[in-house]
């Protein structure tokens, strides 16, 4: 006389032949992506925006400063070429910092 | 001259992560495929075209997804839990698999331990005994004898409450019971 327990058990421990499944398996893995090094993306954004503010600040009319830009910001005046170009920088960097974040998982 | 011993599981596991190394991948897959279709073949009720596209999609998931195992559990039980979500999404794919019980509904009574099958009852009638079975039903017993997890491991593979699963559990094996003795429950 068997139990139900020896009987579920013997069930589950007849093997399943491979029949060529585990080769079906094989053949069907995707190509691993090479691991990237792991500093190489925030170099990569932090480098492309901070060039792109170097950029906006050496290519900026020459009476144009920066500072000048934050500070008109600061004093809510948002039209000005300086505080357009600040704005820009700000914004890069802010969207450089939300893909980092989003990438770093 | 014997055999070295076979690798375990987490020394081909850090090979795959290390080295990309597919022969080791190869290895887990021929280890475990067995227990995994077999797990996915009660899961389907016999349908072994099926349980082999999704343990062959199993086996593609835990590939893409091996950096995020984490040692601390069996790697067979990881793939389980993969298995069973596959088999899920599948199911859900053709109706809404209900794995929760009718709150109101009462697990049968009735003596569980040592219940004795006659001799007769051969893995073809337990085949057809587990067709009674609801799907909540199957998938616990599938969970807790087929992929030997624990109850708490069951919970955890099949994303219901520890509670349903032993009453499902304690349930089917009223009905297979009932089934292969004869005396079927109302």
């Amino acid at each position: 006389m068997k139990d139900l327990d020896q009987l579920l058990r013997e069930d589950a421990s007849v093997p399943v032949p491979d029949n060529g499944f585990s080769a079906r398996v094989m053949d069907a893995l995707p190509a691993r992506a090479v691991a990237k090094r792991s500093w190489l993306t925030p170099a990569l954004i932090f480098g492309s925006a901070a060039l792109g503010s170097l950029l906006a600040v050496v290519f900026a009319p020459a009476d144009i400063s920066v500072f000048q830009g934050f500070s008109d910001l600061v004093q809510l005046h948002y039209r000005t070429p300086a505080a357009i170009t600040a704005l820009g920088i700000a914004l890069a960097l802010t969207a450089s910092a939300v893909v980092l974040a989003v990438e770093t998982d | 001259m014997p055999q070295p011993p076979a690798p375990p599981d987490a020394e081909l596991i850090l090979a795959v992560l290390e080295r990309d190394d597919r022969r080791a991948y190869a290895q887990l897959v021929e280890r475990h495929q067995s227990q995994v279709r077999t797990v996915l073949r009660r899961l389907t009720r016999g349908d072994m075209a099926l349980a082999d596209d999704l343990a062959q999609e199993t086996f593609v998931l835990a590939w893409r997804n091996l950096k995020r195992f984490r040692f601390e559990a069996k790697f067979s039980t990881w793939l389980y839990r993969i298995a069973f979500n596959a088999w899920q999404s599948e199911a859900r794919k053709k109706r809404e698999v209900l794995l929760d019980l009718d709150p109101d509904e009462d697990p049968p009574a009735g003596d569980d331990n040592y219940s004795e099958m006659p001799d007769v009852a051969s893995r073809i009638d337990l085949e057809r005994a587990m067709e009674v079975l609801s799907e909540g039903e199957r998938a616990a017993i599938t969970a807790c004898y087929y992929a030997d997890l624990s109850h708490e491991e069951a919970a955890v593979a099949l994303g219901i409450p520890l509670g349903t699963v032993k009453t499902h559990v304690l349930r089917a094996r009223a009905k297979l019971k009932a089934r292969l003795t004869g005396k079927e429950i109302a």
